[in-house]
């Protein structure tokens, strides 16, 4: 039975994870840049940054909080999931979306695919903090 | 900036498949065989349902 000494070791260490998810969320890459993985940290930050760069270039679409179907509150979830770098996209496309040519859409899927890949390091991130992954 | 369906194509396949790399590999070469086999998965898949659309594409 875990005595109060490894009860609270435990519950320290799992706010400690759970801080730098939010940290790589945020800022991609932060979260494994705090764990000295400096290969996945620069990896996680340049894929995320050129997902957005390129998507927001292509004036792909960045969905915004504004009321609308399922599918603008999904994109907007996902967006948001590329954490700061969401500004970045939304100051760079200064002349809105265009979908109705292909790279258009293409930016729209790039900006999407940047969020959950953020959301997916950040929780590598955090699987690795509680020592289940490396 | 324009977009082609193949340089977006690629662009999106080479970027997922390092950053899938990283994620799921630690030593170095099992990253660079995981991204090669990663990207050339996407790319078969991405230009095979390509052609299996084409005959309904006129």
């Amino acid at each position: 039975m875990p005595n109060n000494g490894d009860f609270l070791a435990s519950s320290k260490r799992e706010g400690y994870a759970l801080a730098l998810a939010v940290a790589g969320w945020a800022v991609p890459g932060l979260g494994h840049a705090l764990q000295r993985m400096w290969g996945r940290a620069l990896t996680f930050f340049l894929c995320v940054g050129l997902l957005v760069v390129v998507g927001a270039r292509a004036r792909g679409n960045v969905f915004t909080a504004a009321p609308g179907d399922a599918f603008d509150t999904l994109g907007y979830a996902a967006d948001l999931g590329t954490g700061s770098f969401y500004l970045l996209a939304r100051d760079m496309e200064t002349d809105g979306a265009d979908v109705s040519r292909s790279g258009g859409d293409y930016g729209t899927r790039f900006l999407a695919t940047a969020g959950v890949l953020n959301l997916l390091a950040a929780l590598h991130a955090y699987e690795t903090a509680r020592g289940r992954k490396a | 900036m324009t977009l082609t369906h193949l340089h977006g194509m690629l662009l999106f396949a080479l970027i997922i498949s390092v950053a899938f790399g990283f994620l799921s590999r630690r030593r170095p070469l099992d990253r660079l065989k995981y991204i090669a086999w990663s990207l050339f998965l996407f790319l078969l898949v991405g230009i095979g349902i390509g052609w299996a659309m084409y005959p309904f594409s006129r």
